[in-house]
């Protein structure tokens, strides 16, 4: 709308600029009005243009001086005394008026457009102009303004509409997301927890057996897991979720493992692969050497520096450092997997009182 | 009946109060002496059932059913004369934490078993107070603007043990004896107490309430 009533006001003056060359080549009062119009132009439509949306200041000046006092100012000074010599400058008042159309409120735009037209009238009086020139003029400038303002308000319907689509598809979107999510987590139920539920229901298994408690006891832990990930919603989910595959692949081989998680940041890829590398491993030598079923997976972050701490802790009967030959597991699989991709390991462990892995990135 | 500890459950899941029935029934220095499904019902019993004597431990599940929140369900039975142990089957962080500003002795999750929950009753019966790595996680990852204020060392030692870590390998990381690391803990539980004391203006009434409320969602 801005460029459709800079389009219209630049016709206007190009009207002006035509009629002063051809008739009022010798009157200055015409040249000064137009260059007049044309600075407020320039400064109605400039700012406009550099700000993205009219100044209401401008254009009042531009409704009051181009539109309501020109005309009287020429009739005034200018020597215009036939209604053609003032044509030129009363199409400006149209142009103001469709400006005002888009811009102003409604009772404002009222008494904007009431000013232009009585004015408009008074100059074509002083004049003396015929009937027919006053009444189309007339009915020129009210329908700028109407046609200015049903085209705004049409643009603004259609904008909204447009918007209203937009959210709408924005929120389908998210909640086929969510719905994707949903599945993913019902599925995993269905062949874990569900199962479990519907075999023991039918009495088919003896529920106080050690397999099935041991199941349980599993799915529960999962489930227990997959509660608190969901809970965390500022966490970021890839180390969490790397790390559940390899706590599942313990859990299978029937270690029992507690995770805690807190504040995880977003890592590269490689680094939450390489994490849960070291955990499995780690946790495989809990399973083999610690004599216990029990090992404590805490993984935290500080998002600040965007590291990330993993220890993997069991309460075995540990050993003394100083006669500690690495195995190839701890080695490979955890000291050089975490030192490929920037990371550090520290084992610590005394006689008697179970072994910490601590996993730090970066190292 | 000398030295028998006597222990009470609030918890509305009904297998779960079973189990714990059959589970105590081994204990020979636990007695069982009664279980509701609120705090309300375990204090006043329906008429035909003995008034409620206090027992020395409450079991007190962490969420019950009937809009009641922690804190609340805390200082009643705390009024009432028992000490209090907090379970349930997930840790709600936030809850744990206000569950130990309103005063309660200790908290485990449902899922440990039966050596560590008759280990931790005796702890709080003796007024030592439970640890578990789960409430110590809860209170070293407490980013809420109103946390006790740390020393590192306490940090260092509430995060080992939230770990997994012994009690005896947390000392040993932190160069202390077992008893200092102890006392470590109990001085932040007792922080957090200290923070939750009730107070007893109104606006800080009217806050307690809104806590209360908040914690309930």
């Amino acid at each position: 709308m801005l460029l459709a009533t800079m389009l219209y006001r630049v016709s206007h003056l190009t009207v002006g600029l035509l009629a002063v060359l051809q008739h009022q080549r010798d009157q200055p009062a015409h040249y000064a009005a137009l260059f007049v119009a044309l600075a407020l132009s320039v400064l109605l439509f400039g700012t406009a243009l550099r700000r993205g949306w009219f100044d209401r200041r401008f254009l009042w000046a531009d409704i009051l001086v181009n539109g309501a006092t020109l005309p009287l100012a020429l009739c005034a000074w200018g020597g215009a005394d036939q209604s053609a010599e003032l044509g030129w400058v009363m199409l400006l008042g149209t142009s103001s008026s469709a400006a005002a159309a888009v811009v102003l409120r409604r009772w404002t735009l009222l008494g904007a457009v009431a000013l232009l037209a009585l004015t408009h009238l008074l100059g074509y009086r002083l004049v003396s102009a015929g009937t027919a020139v006053i009444l189309g003029h007339t009915n020129s400038l009210l329908f700028s303004a109407a046609m200015a303002w049903t085209f705004w308000w049409y643009l603004r319907r259609q904008g909204r509409m447009l918007d209203d689509a937009n959210a709408r598809t924005l929120a389908a979107e998210a909640r086929k997301a969510r719905y994707a999510e949903r599945l993913e987590h019902h599925l995993m139920l269905h062949d874990t927890v569900l199962a479990t539920l519907t075999t023991l229901a039918s009495g088919s298994v003896d529920a106080n057996s050690p397999h099935v408690r041991e199941r349980c006891a599993r799915e529960a832990a999962r489930l227990r897991r997959l509660i608190q990930q969901t809970a965390d919603e500022e966490a970021h989910q890839s180390i969490a979720e790397a790390l559940e595959g390899a706590v599942a692949d313990a859990e299978r081989l029937r270690l029992r493992v507690t995770v805690q998680c807190h504040a995880l940041p977003e890592v590269p890829s490689e680094v939450a692969t390489a994490l849960a590398d070291a955990v499995r491993e780690a946790l495989n030598n809990v399973r083999r050497h610690a004599g216990t079923d029990h090992a404590y997976v805490t993984a935290t972050g500080d998002a600040s520096r965007r590291s990330v701490r993993v220890t993997v802790v069991d309460r075995g009967p540990g050993f003394d450092p100083r006669n500690y030959e690495p195995g190839l597991g701890l080695r490979r699989s955890v000291h050089d997997r975490m030192a490929q991709v920037g990371g550090r390991a520290v084992l610590d462990t005394a006689p008697g009182e179970g072994v910490r892995v601590e996993l730090r990135w970066p190292g | 009946m000398a030295g028998v500890i006597t222990v009470a459950l609030v918890d509305d899941d009904r297998m779960l109060t079973d189990g714990m029935r059959s589970w105590l029934g081994d204990q020979p220095q636990l007695r069982l002496v009664s279980t509701a499904a609120t705090v309300g019902r375990l204090l006043e019993p329906a008429p035909p059932a003995a008034p409620y004597a206090p027992a020395d431990v409450v079991l007190l599940d962490l969420r019950l059913r009937d809009d009641s929140t922690p804190g609340e369900n805390i200082r009643r039975l705390l009024h009432s004369g028992s000490r209090v142990l907090v379970i349930s089957t997930v840790p709600d962080r936030t809850q744990v934490i206000a569950s130990i500003r309103a005063g309660a002795d200790g908290y485990l999750t449902k899922d440990n078993d039966l050596p560590t929950l008759v280990a931790a009753i005796e702890d709080v019966a003796a007024g030592r107070g439970a640890h578990s790595p789960e409430l110590a996680f809860a209170c070293a990852h407490d980013d809420s603007p109103s946390r006790p204020r740390l020393s590192p060392r306490e940090r260092q030692v509430l995060l080992d043990y939230a770990s997994g870590m012994t009690l005896k390998s947390a000392a040993r990381r932190a160069g202390i004896t077992v008893h200092t690391a102890k006392d470590y803990l109990n001085r932040v539980k007792a922080k957090y107490r200290q923070a939750g004391r009730p107070t007893y203006t109104k606006i800080d009434l009217a806050r307690v309430v809104r806590e209360d409320s908040l914690d309930d969602g």
